[in-house]
C-alpha cells in the first residue's frame, strides 16, 4: 500500500516537473505580451502593471486575418490528408498494397529541404495560373502532412488484429464497410493524434508560406516572424502573436482528444 | 457459400487499388512533381539570378557537392543533433505518456497543456529561447545566477546541445501525443491477464506493453527523426550556423547555397545526395525495428 | 501498376520541364523609356516591396504628400523583415509576370541583380530629371548603385556604422572617445567595471561579425581588397585587428555573448549594462528616445576610431519587368529630391544627400547639430564589405572564418589565410 502511494507521488511529481518545464517559457511569453519595451529587458520582472500596447499593435497589424488564413489552409490540408491517408494506410497495412516503394516513396518530400522544394511549387503555380490563391500553399503543405498522417495511421492499423476484420467479413460486411465500421473506429486515437499533428505541421510552416502566398495575404507564422525586424526583435508584439497562435490550438486539441482519443470504448470485439 | 477464388482475388485487387488511388493522385502532384523537377534542377547550373532556361551540366553538381567537405560536416552535425534530440524525446516522452495514462484527475487539462509547445511556429520558439537564454536579458541565466552558476548556452562546444534541448522542449509533446494514443490502443486483455498472474509492473511493461507498442514507437521515432533532420529555424534564430560551423545543419547549408548564394542547381543536388543517404537508412532501420516486434 | 506509375510521372515531369522553360526568367527585358520628368496626370499603381525598418514607415507617411503632386498614382507598400523580404524578392524575379514595380536593393545584391538583367538602367532618367543633382548624394552611396559604369539605383538610406557610446559612462571612467584602435581597446577595458562591460560586441557568425570586425580592420590601417581586387586579409594589419577584436571579446565584452547580434548588443547598451557598441549611425535617436529606458538622452555618436567605417546602403531600383516604371520613377525622384529628403530626415530618416546634412531647418528641428556632423564625417569615409558579384557568399565565408578565430577553434593566422583564400576563390 505504501509502495503504491510512493509510486503515485513519484508519478505526480514527475508530471508536475514536466508541466513546469513546458509551461515556464509559455508563462514568460504570456507575461512578455503585456510588458512594454524597457520592461522586457529586465529578466527578473514578475509583477508589473500590464500594458495592452502589444496586443493593440498586433491586432491592428492584422494578426487575426493571418490566423484565419492559416486555419483555413491547415484545415483543408488535414481534411484531405485524413481522408486520403486513412483509406490508403488501411490497405498498405492490411494488404501491403503498393509495397515498399509507395510506403517509403511518399516520405521522399519529407527528407528534401523546403529551401529546394519551394521553387518547383512556385514554378508550377505560375504555370497553372493559381499563384494568386492559397492553392499552391495547400499542395506544398500536403507534401509533408499527407505522408505523416498516412504513416501515423499505418502504424495504428498495424496494431489492429486481423481477426476483427475477418469476423466482420464472416458477419456479412463488405470490405469497405468492414473497414469503415469495424476497423476504422479502432484507430480513432491514432486518427486524433494524426489530425492534431498534421494541423500543427501546417499551422507552423513558415517557409512555404513566405514564398507561395499572394502579396498581402500573409499567414500566421510569417506574421510572427515579421516581428524580427531590423531594429531588433519586437518581443512584446511577438509574444502576443505567439499566444494568438497557441491558445486556440490548445483548446481545439483538448476537444479533439476528448472526442476521438477517449472514444474507443464499444465496438471492439472481445477475443 | 462457395466463392470463385479468382473473382475474390480480383475484387480484392480492385478494392485495394481504389483505396490507394487517392493517395497516389494527391502524392503524385504534391510529392512526385516537385521531386522530378528538383531532380531536373540538380542536373543543371540553374542560378536564381539568371534569365532563361538553365544549362544542362549532368552530374557536375553531384560531384561538386560530394567532394565538398562543408556538406559532410553539415550532415555530421545534423546527424549528431538528431540522435541527441530524438533519444531524449523518446525516453522522456515515453515516461510522460506512461505517467499520463495512469493519471486520474486533471488528466485532459494536463494533456492539452503539455502539447502546447508543439503549436508555436519554430522560428518563434528559436527567438524566444534566444532571449530566455541571453546572459543579460534572459530569465534562465538569471535564475542560474541566483545559485551562482554561469553557462555559455550558445558558446563554442555547447551550442549544438542547447539547440537539441530546444528541440526536446518543443517536440517531446509530439512523442507524448503519439505514444499516449498508442498506449490507449493497446489491447488491455494481455495486460490484465499478466497482472492477474502476479507479474510486476516493470515486467509487464518490458515484456507486454513495449512489444505491443513497437509499431507505433517505430513510426514515432521515424517521423520525429525525419523532421529533426530538417532543423533550420532554431539555427537561424540563434546562431546562424556558428560558432564557426558548429551548428551548421544541412537545411541551413542548403538554404544558404540555394537561396542566399543563388546556386539552386547545386542545392538541389545536395538535397538528392541527402535523400540517397537517408532513404535507404530509413528502410533498413525500419525493417529492423519491425522484425523485432 | 508500378510501371504505369512511372509512365505517368515521366509524362508529367517532361511537361513540367517544357512549361518551366517558358515560366522561369523575368521575361523580355523592357527598354527603359528614359523619362525623367513624369507627367503629373500619370495614372498607375506602384507596388513596392520594402524592408520593415523605421525609414520605411517614414516613406509610408510621405505618400499622402506625394499624392498632392501626383493624384493618380497609387502607391502600395508591402513590408517584410530583411531575410523574408530578400527571399520573396528573389522568388519574384523567377516569375514571368511582374510582382513589384519598385524595389529596394541591398548593396551586395546590386552586383548580382544588374548583370542578371533584373534592373532597369537609370542614367537617362537621372539626366532628364531637372534639379536632381545626382552628385549631391554621398560618393560611397552612389558608387554602390553603379555597376560597371551604369547607374541602377538611387540611394534610399545608408547604414554606415559608428561608435555609439554612453557619455556618462565615459565621463565616470575618465576616458575620452577613442580615435585609434589601441585607444579603442584601452578605453573599452577601462570602461569595464563591475556593473558594466566596455563594449557590447556582435560576434555572431556570418554577416554580423564581419560587419563589426571590418571597422577594426580599417582602424588598423588595413583593407578588405587590394588595388587589383584580390583579397587583402593576409596582412599584418588584419592580424592586429583580429587580435584586438579577440582581446576585447575576452576582456571587455559581456560574458557568454559569442552568438550576439544587433538585438542583444542594443538592449545591453540601452539598459546600461554595456557602455558602448559599434552600430548603425541612425540608431542614436532610438537609444535616446524617452521611452527606451533609464539611460535615454546620455548616448552619443562618434566616427569609428581611425576615421574609416563600414557602410551598407539600400538603393531604390526599378525591376526590368515593372508594370509601371514611369510612375515608379515619379515616386523615387520625388522622394529623393532635395526638399523631400530634408523632410524625410527631420522625421528620422537616414542620410543620403550631403546638402541635407547642412540644411538649417534640419539642424534646428532634428536630432542635434553634432549628430549630423558625425554622420557627415562617417559618410565621407566609408566602404562596403563586398565589391563585385557573389557578395553574400564572400561575406558568409569570411564571417565563418572570423567566428572560428573568435571562438578559439582556429588560429588568427589560419583563419585570415582561409578567409583571404575564400575571397579570391569566390570573387576572383
Amino acid at each position: 500500500m505504501v509502495r503504491q502511494q510512493l509510486k503515485t507521488s513519484l508519478r505526480v511529481i514527475f508530471l508536475l516537473a514536466a508541466l513546469i518545464t513546458v509551461l515556464f517559457p509559455l508563462v514568460w511569453i504570456a507575461l512578455a505580451s503585456f510588458k512594454t519595451a524597457p520592461q522586457l529587458n529586465d529578466p527578473s520582472l514578475l509583477f508589473f502593471e500590464p500594458s495592452l500596447v502589444n496586443w493593440k499593435f498586433v491586432l491592428e497589424a492584422g494578426i487575426l486575418q493571418a490566423a484565419g488564413r492559416s486555419a483555413f489552409v491547415a484545415t483543408v490540408t488535414v481534411a484531405i490528408s485524413a481522408v486520403v491517408g486513412s483509406v490508403a494506410a488501411y490497405v498498405i497495412s492490411t494488404y501491403k498494397t503498393g509495397g515498399s516503394a509507395t510506403k517509403f516513396g511518399i516520405l521522399a518530400a519529407q527528407v528534401l529541404p523546403p529551401a529546394v522544394l519551394v521553387f518547383p511549387f512556385l514554378t508550377l503555380s505560375y504555370v497553372l495560373g493559381v499563384n494568386d490563391t492559397l492553392i499552391p500553399l495547400i499542395f506544398a503543405h500536403l507534401s509533408f502532412v499527407l505522408p505523416v498522417v498516412t504513416w501515423f495511421l499505418i502504424g495504428f492499423f498495424d496494431s489492429v488484429p486481423r481477426s476483427l476484420e475477418e469476423q466482420a467479413r464472416v458477419d456479412g460486411f463488405t470490405r469497405f464497410k468492414a473497414f469503415l465500421l469495424v476497423v476504422m473506429p479502432q484507430v480513432y486515437p491514432g486518427l486524433g493524434a494524426a489530425i492534431i499533428f498534421g494541423f500543427t505541421l501546417s499551422w507552423n510552416d513558415m517557409f512555404y508560406g513566405l514564398i507561395l502566398t499572394p502579396p498581402n495575404s500573409t499567414i500566421l507564422p510569417v506574421a510572427i516572424a515579421g516581428f524580427n525586424t531590423f531594429r531588433g526583435v519586437e518581443l512584446g508584439s511577438m509574444s502576443a502573436a505567439i499566444l494568438v497562435a497557441v491558445v486556440p490550438v490548445v483548446i481545439a486539441s483538448f476537444f479533439i482528444q476528448k472526442r476521438l482519443v477517449q472514444g474507443i470504448s464499444g465496438g471492439a470485439v472481445k477475443y | 457459400m462457395k466463392v470463385n477464388p479468382t473473382a475474390t482475388r480480383n475484387t480484392s485487387r480492385r478494392f485495394t487499388l481504389w483505396m490507394l488511388l487517392p493517395l497516389l493522385a494527391v502524392a503524385g502532384v504534391a510529392v512526385g512533381l516537385p521531386l522530378v523537377y528538383t531532380l531536373y534542377l540538380s542536373l543543371t547550373d540553374f542560378s536564381l539570378i539568371q534569365q532563361g532556361v538553365a544549362g544542362f551540366v549532368g552530374f557536375d553538381n553531384y560531384w561538386q557537392s560530394f567532394t565538398n567537405q562543408a556538406l559532410w560536416n553539415a550532415i555530421g552535425t545534423t546527424g549528431t543533433y538528431v540522435f541527441i534530440a530524438v533519444s531524449f524525446e523518446t525516453a522522456i516522452g515515453l515516461m510522460i505518456a506512461l505517467a499520463l495514462q495512469k493519471q486520474r484527475w486533471a488528466r485532459d487539462f494536463t494533456r492539452s497543456m503539455l502539447l502546447a509547445p508543439m503549436f508555436i511556429t519554430p522560428i518563434a520558439v528559436g527567438l524566444t529561447f534566444r532571449f530566455l537564454l541571453n546572459d543579460q536579458l534572459g530569465a534562465i541565466p538569471y535564475l542560474l545566477d541566483q545559485v551562482g552558476l554561469s553557462y555559455d548556452f550558445l558558446g563554442s562546444g555547447n551550442a549544438l546541445f542547447t539547440l537539441a534541448m530546444i528541440d526536446v522542449w518543443q517536440w517531446t509533446p509530439f512523442m507524448v501525443l503519439l505514444l499516449l494514443a498508442g498506449l490507449e490502443s493497446v489491447p488491455k486483455q494481455p495486460l490484465e491477464a499478466a497482472r492477474v498472474d502476479g507479474a510486476g509492473s516493470f515486467y509487464i511493461f518490458r515484456r507486454i506493453t513495449l512489444p505491443l507498442l513497437t509499431p507505433i514507437l517505430s513510426v514515432a521515432i521515424l517521423l520525429r527523426s525525419l523532421d529533426a533532420l530538417k532543423v533550420f529555424e532554431y539555427v537561424y534564430a540563434t546562431t546562424r550556423g556558428g560558432p564557426g560551423t558548429e551548428t551548421e545543419t544541412i537545411q541551413y547549408f542548403t538554404y544558404q547555397t540555394g537561396i542566399q548564394f543563388f546556386r539552386l542547381g547545386e542545392a538541389s543536388a545536395m538535397a538528392f545526395i541527402l535523400l540517397a543517404i537517408v532513404l535507404p537508412l530509413i528502410v533498413v532501420l525500419f525493417r529492423r525495428l519491425e522484425s523485432k516486434a | 501498376m508500378k510501371k504505369n506509375l512511372m509512365k505517368v510521372l515521366a509524362v508529367a515531369g517532361s511537361t513540367m520541364l517544357i512549361a518551366s522553360g517558358c515560366a522561369t526568367g523575368t521575361g523580355v527585358q523592357e527598354e527603359s523609356s528614359g523619362t525623367g520628368e513624369v507627367a503629373q496626370e500619370t495614372a498607375a499603381t506602384v507596388r513596392i516591396l520594402m524592408e520593415a525598418v523605421p525609414d520605411t514607415d517614414i516613406v509610408q507617411s510621405l505618400i499622402s504628400e506625394f499624392n498632392v503632386e501626383y493624384p493618380n498614382i497609387t502607391v502600395e507598400i508591402e513590408t517584410l523583415g530583411f531575410d523574408q523580404m530578400r527571399d520573396r524578392l528573389i522568388a519574384s524575379f523567377q516569375s514571368s509576370a511582374s510582382t513589384y514595380d519598385l524595389i529596394v536593393a541591398d548593396n551586395p545584391w546590386m552586383d548580382d541583380f544588374a548583370p542578371a538583367g533584373f534592373l532597369e538602367a537609370l542614367d537617362e532618367r537621372i539626366a532628364n530629371t531637372p534639379d536632381f543633382d545626382h552628385d549631391d548624394f554621398f560618393a560611397p552611396l552612389r558608387e554602390i548603385a553603379d555597376v560597371d559604369g551604369v547607374t541602377y539605383g538611387v540611394p534610399f538610406y545608408n547604414y554606415a556604422l559608428g561608435y555609439l557610446y554612453n557619455q556618462k559612462s565615459l565621463e565616470q571612467a575618465g576616458v575620452t572617445v577613442p580615435t585609434t584602435l589601441e585607444e579603442l581597446v584601452e578605453t573599452s577595458k577601462a570602461l569595464t567595471t563591475n556593473g558594466q562591460t566596455g563594449l557590447a560586441m556582435q560576434p555572431q557568425r556570418g554577416y554580423k561579425i564581419f560587419e563589426e570586425w571590418a571597422n577594426f580592420l580599417f582602424a588598423a590601417g588595413g583593407s578588405i581588397y587590394n588595388e587589383d581586387g584580390t583579397g587583402a586579409l593576409d596582412s599584418p594589419e588584419a592580424e592586429a585587428a583580429l587580435e584586438a577584436y579577440i582581446d576585447l571579446h575576452n576582456n571587455a565584452a559581456p560574458e557568454n555573448s559569442l552568438n550576439w547580434a544587433f538585438d542583444e548588443a542594443f538592449r545591453s547598451v540601452s539598459t546600461g549594462q554595456s557602455a558602448a557598441m559599434v552600430s548603425y549611425n541612425w540608431n542614436l535617436p532610438a537609444l535616446n528616445s524617452p521611452d527606451s529606458g533609464d539611460f535615454a538622452g546620455s548616448f552619443k555618436l562618434a566616427p569609428m576610431p581611425g576615421g574609416k567605417q563600414v557602410l551598407g546602403s539600400w538603393s531604390w531600383a526599378i525591376p526590368s519587368n515593372s508594370a509601371a516604371p514611369d510612375a515608379a520613377w515619379a515616386f523615387v525622384s520625388w522622394l529623393t529630391s532635395k526638399q523631400i529628403d530634408v523632410e524625410r530626415m527631420i522625421a528620422g530618416g537616414a542620410a543620403v544627400r550631403q546638402s541635407s546634412l547642412q540644411n538649417k531647418t534640419l539642424i534646428a528641428e532634428g536630432f542635434g547639430a553634432d549628430y549630423y556632423e558625425a554622420i557627415a564625417a562617417i559618410l565621407s569615409n566609408a566602404a562596403p564589405l563586398s565589391e563585385g558579384a557573389s557578395g553574400e557568399e564572400m561575406i558568409q565565408a569570411v564571417g565563418t572564418e572570423l567566428s572560428k578565430a573568435v571562438s578559439g577553434t582556429k588560429s588568427v593566422k589560419d583563419a585570415l589565410a582561409d578567409a583571404n583564400a575564400a575571397i579570391n576563390e569566390i570573387q576572383g
